[in-house]
C-alpha cells in the first residue's frame, strides 16, 4: 500500500513532472523565441539622460536575452550618422534617436518606417505622451496628427520647466508663479545682480538655442510661428501682437530682472547659474533636474522646486518640445526592423518606463506619474512634467526647419542683445520664413508688418 | 627636352642605331611617360578634380530628398545669385577678412620677433624654441577649452586678473565688441609659433657676411634689422604670410568651440556659414555653389600673394 501509494505518487510525480518539464520547454522555447530576435545597433546622441537610455537599455537585454549596440555621439554627429546612413542603399543603424529639429526631415524623406507597416499589430499604449502627436505622420498630408501612421515611440519627452530657488521663495514669502507676471514680480523682487539674479535666459545664438528658450514665451503669451501646422496652414504670424508682447517681455526681464550678459547665454550657462545659486529662476529642459541635487556639482541642493513654465492668464503653458523620438530606419532588413519594433514595443510599457526614471530618466509614459515614485523628494519635478506635457508644443513639423531655426535664432539675439528692436526683429524673421515656406512650396502666407 | 626625359637610359642608347630602330625607342619613351605620368594623373583627376567637378556640378541643383532617394533640380545660377543676398555669407566675408588681417599680422609682428631673439641667443636654444612652439602642438579642441575656461565671465582667469586691479569684468566672448578681437587673440596665441618656426628657419638660413660687413662700417641693430635683415627675408615672410593667410581664411574650431559664429554675427566666418548651410540646413546645392565661391576666394588670395612675392623678387 504504502509502496504502491508511493508508487502511484511516484506515478502522480512523475506526471507533474512531465507537466513541468513541458512548461518549463514551453517558456524556454518562447524565451528563445524572444531571444531569437537579430540584435539591434541604436544611434544616439550623448545626453543628459543616455544613462539612463543605457541602464534601461542593460535591462531589456538582461529580461529578453536579446542584444542591442549602441553608437553614441555628440549632438551634431549624431544627426550626420543618421543621415548617412538613411542615404545609405543599406543602413547600419536599425533604431534613430530622432531630436525634436530634425525628425520631420526622416519623416518626409522616406527614411523611417511606419512601425504599423512593419507589425501591423503594434499599438501605441494609451499611456505614452504623443507630443503633439509627433509621433505620427501622413505622408500624403505631410502633416503631424493623430491620423497619420504611427512612426515613431519617444523616447525622451525633453521640454522646459521653470526651475526656481524654494528656499528663496520661502524666505520671502512668495508662492510659485503661474502668469507671466507673477514670475517678472517675483523675479523682480529676488534681483540682487551681481550677487543674484532674479532669472538668467538662454538667449545666445545657437544650433536652437535663443529660439528654444522663446518658444514657451511665445506659445504662453497666445502666440505661434505658423497658423496651424497640424492642418497644413502655414501662414507665418511671428509677427502677432502676442508675438510683439511675448519678445517685448522676454527683452524686459532680461533687461531688468535678468543677467546682463543674457545675449550670450547658452544651456551650460543657465546650469551653471543655478547650480552656484546665482540666480533665482531659469527656464530650462527637464534633463538638467539631477544636477540641481548632486552635490558633488550643486551648491543648492534641495533648494530647487519645479513649475510648468508660466502663462498669460486665460492660457495654458506651453513649452516647446526638443523631445526625442525613436524611429525604424526603413534601409535596414526586414528582421532587423522586427526586433527593433520588439524593443520598442517593450521600451513603452509601464516596468520599462519605472526603470528609465528610477535610472534618472524621464519617463514618456504618463502611468509612471501616477505611481507613488512622483511624490517623493527625488522626483519632484515629475508632477510639474506631468501637468506641462500635454500642452507641449512642437514648433517646426516640416524638414525644412533647419533653414528657419536660424532666422529665429539670429533675428531673436539681434533683438535681444539691443542691435534691433522687436518689432523690426519680428517682421525680419516673419518675412525671412515666409520666404523660405513661399519656396518649398507650403500654403504659406504672413500677417501686414507691426508698426 | 632630353633633359628632362623620363624614358628609361636604354632609350638613349639605342637612339644611335638606324633609323627603323630610332622610332621603336620614341615609341617606348611614350608608352614610358603615359606609363609613368598616367597613373599619377588619374590618381589626382580621381582625388581632386572630381571631387571639385562633382561640387560644382551639385552648385547647380536643388538637392532633395523623397521615399528615400535623392532628387537633383537643376537651378541654373540661382544658388551663386542667393549668395549676395545672403546675411550671414556678408557678415561672415567681412569677419573673415577682419580676423585674417589682423590675426596673420599679429602673429607675423610676434613671430618675426620671437625669431629674432631667439636667433641671437646662443644658450638654451632649444629649450625656447620648445616652449614657443607648445601652442601649436596643442589640438584645436583643447585650446577650445582652454579658452573658453580663461574668458568665461563669471569664473575665468582673465576677468579674475583684471578684477583684482580695479577693473570690472567683461564678457569676452559674449559681448558683440570684444568677440571677435578675443577670437583673435587666442588665434595669435595658437599660430604664432607656426610663423616663429618658418621665419626661424629663414633668419638661421641667412649668410652672415653681409652682417661683418656692416659691424666693420659699424652699423647699429636697427639699421642691420632694416636694411640686412628685412630685405634678405623678404621672401620667407611672405611666403609665410601667404600660408597663413589662406589657413587664417579657413578658421573655423575656434569659431565653432568658442562663440558659434556670435554673438548675433559678430563672429560669423565663412567657414562657419558653410558649415550651417550645407550641414545643419542640409542645403547641398546652395552649400556647393557657397564651397565653391569660398575656394575661388581662397585661389584668388594665393594667386595675388604669390604675384606679389614674385614682384618682390624682381625679374629673375
Amino acid at each position: 500500500m504504502t509502496m504502491e501509494r508511493q508508487r502511484r505518487a511516484t506515478r502522480r510525480q512523475t506526471l507533474v513532472g512531465l507537466g513541468a518539464s513541458g512548461l518549463t520547454l514551453a517558456g524556454t522555447t518562447m524565451a528563445a523565441a524572444q531571444a531569437k530576435v537579430a540584435p539591434i545597433t541604436v544611434v544616439i546622441n550623448q545626453s543628459p539622460w543616455f544613462d539612463s537610455f543605457c541602464k534601461t537599455v542593460e535591462l531589456y537585454e538582461k529580461e529578453t536575452g536579446n542584444k542591442v549596440e549602441l553608437d553614441v555621439n555628440p549632438f551634431a554627429g549624431s544627426l550626420e550618422k543618421q543621415r548617412n546612413s538613411v542615404r545609405a542603399k543599406q543602413g547600419q543603424y536599425d533604431l534613430l534617436i530622432m531630436n525634436s529639429g530634425w525628425f520631420a526631415e526622416m519623416y518626409f524623406g522616406g527614411f523611417v518606417e511606419a512601425i504599423t507597416d512593419i507589425d501591423p499589430g503594434f499599438k501605441l499604449d494609451p499611456d505614452v505622451f504623443t507630443l503633439g502627436d509627433t509621433v505620427f505622420f501622413d505622408p500624403a498630408k505631410k502633416t503631424m496628427s493623430r491620423g497619420g501612421k504611427l512612426m515613431s515611440v519617444p523616447i525622451s519627452p525633453l521640454i522646459p520647466v521653470l526651475y526656481y530657488r524654494g528656499d528663496l521663495y520661502k524666505a520671502a514669502g512668495l508662492t510659485a508663479p503661474e502668469t507671466f507676471a507673477d514670475l517678472e514680480a517675483n523675479a523682480r523682487k529676488l534681483h540682487k545682480p551681481p550677487r543674484l539674479y532674479g532669472i538668467v535666459q538662454r538667449g545666445a545664438r545657437g544650433p536652437a538655442t535663443v529660439s528654444f528658450d522663446f518658444y514657451p514665451y511665445l506659445y504662453g503669451f497666445g502666440g505661434a510661428i505658423f497658423k496651424d501646422q497640424a492642418a497644413g496652414d502655414y501662414k507665418v504670424t511671428l509677427n502677432s501682437e502676442q508675438g510683439r508682447t511675448a519678445l517685448d517681455y522676454y527683452i524686459r526681464l532680461a533687461r531688468e530682472a535678468g543677467h546682463p550678459k543674457t545675449a550670450a547665454m547658452d544651456q551650460a550657462d543657465l546650469i551653471q547659474n543655478m547650480v552656484t545659486g546665482k540666480t533665482a529662476h531659469v527656464m530650462m529642459v527637464i534633463a538638467a533636474w539631477s544636477q540641481m541635487d548632486d552635490p558633488t556639482k550643486s551648491a543648492v541642493v534641495d533648494k530647487v522646486e519645479f513649475a510648468p513654465t508660466p502663462h498669460a492668464p486665460g492660457l495654458t503653458t506651453a513649452p516647446g518640445l526638443g523631445h526625442w523620438l525613436g524611429g525604424v530606419a526603413k534601409n535596414v532588413p526586414d528582421d532587423r526592423k522586427r526586433a527593433t519594433v520588439e524593443f520598442l514595443r517593450w521600451y513603452q510599457t509601464k516596468p520599462a518606463q519605472m526603470a528609465t526614471a528610477q535610472a534618472g530618466g524621464i519617463p514618456v509614459s504618463a502611468a509612471i506619474y501616477r505611481e507613488p515614485i512622483a511624490d517623493e523628494r527625488k522626483y519632484r519635478w515629475m508632477k510639474p512634467l506631468a501637468q506641462s506635457l500635454p500642452h507641449a508644443i512642437s514648433a517646426l513639423n516640416f524638414p525644412e526647419a533647419g533653414e528657419v531655426i536660424p532666422i529665429l535664432e539670429l533675428g531673436l539675439n539681434q533683438a535681444i542683445a539691443g542691435e534691433t528692436n522687436s518689432v523690426v526683429a519680428l517682421n525680419s524673421m516673419a518675412d525671412q520664413i515666409h520666404a523660405v515656406m513661399a519656396k518649398y512650396g507650403y500654403n504659406t502666407g504672413k500677417l501686414p508688418n507691426l508698426t | 627636352m632630353g633633359e628632362r626625359s623620363l624614358a628609361p637610359p636604354i632609350a638613349t642608347t639605342t637612339a644611335t642605331g638606324p633609323v627603323g630602330a630610332a622610332r621603336r625607342p620614341l615609341h617606348n619613351d611614350l608608352l614610358a611617360r603615359w606609363g609613368t605620368f598616367g597613373p599619377a594623373l588619374l590618381l589626382m583627376l580621381a582625388l581632386g578634380v572630381l571631387p571639385l567637378a562633382n561640387l560644382v556640378y551639385t552648385s547647380f541643383h536643388t538637392v532633395t530628398w523623397s521615399d528615400g532617394r535623392a532628387t537633383f533640380t537643376p537651378a541654373g545660377f540661382t544658388h551663386y545669385l542667393a549668395l549676395v543676398d545672403d546675411p550671414l555669407l556678408r557678415a561672415g566675408l567681412k569677419n573673415t577678412v577682419v580676423f585674417a588681417v589682423c590675426a596673420v599680422g599679429g602673429q607675423m609682428l610676434l613671430g618675426f620677433a620671437l625669431a629674432l631673439l631667439c636667433s641671437r641667443v646662443s644658450r638654451g636654444r632649444v629649450l625656447y624654441r620648445a616652449l614657443f612652439i607648445l601652442p601649436i602642438l596643442i589640438p584645436g579642441i583643447v585650446i577650445g577649452a582652454i579658452w573658453k575656461l580663461m574668458l568665461n565671465y563669471d569664473f575665468g582667469l582673465v576677468n579674475q586678473a583684471i578684477e583684482l586691479v580695479g577693473f570690472e569684468p567683461r564678457n569676452w566672448l559674449g559681448d558683440s565688441a570684444t568677440a571677435l578681437a578675443s577670437v583673435i587673440v587666442v588665434d595669435i596665441w595658437h599660430w604664432t609659433p607656426f610663423c616663429f618656426l618658418l621665419l626661424l628657419a629663414g633668419l638661421e638660413s641667412l649668410p652672415q657676411d653681409p652682417y661683418e660687413a656692416a659691424r666693420i662700417d659699424g652699423a647699429t641693430w636697427w639699421q642691420e634689422l632694416r636694411y640686412i635683415t628685412l630685405p634678405l627675408m623678404a621672401p620667407a615672410l611672405l611666403v609665410t604670410f601667404a600660408f597663413r593667410l589662406v589657413i587664417a581664411f579657413k578658421v573655423f574650431d575656434e569659431i565653432y568651440l568658442l562663440t558659434g559664429g556670435g554673438p548675433v554675427t559678430a563672429t560669423e566666418v565663412v567657414s562657419f556659414t558653410l558649415y550651417q548651410r550645407f550641414f545643419t540646413e542640409d542645403r547641398a546645392g546652395y552649400g556647393s555653389a557657397m564651397a565653391v565661391a569660398i575656394i575661388f576666394l581662397c585661389s584668388l588670395l594665393l594667386v595675388m600673394a604669390l604675384s606679389v612675392r614674385r614682384r618682390s623678387e624682381g625679374p629673375a
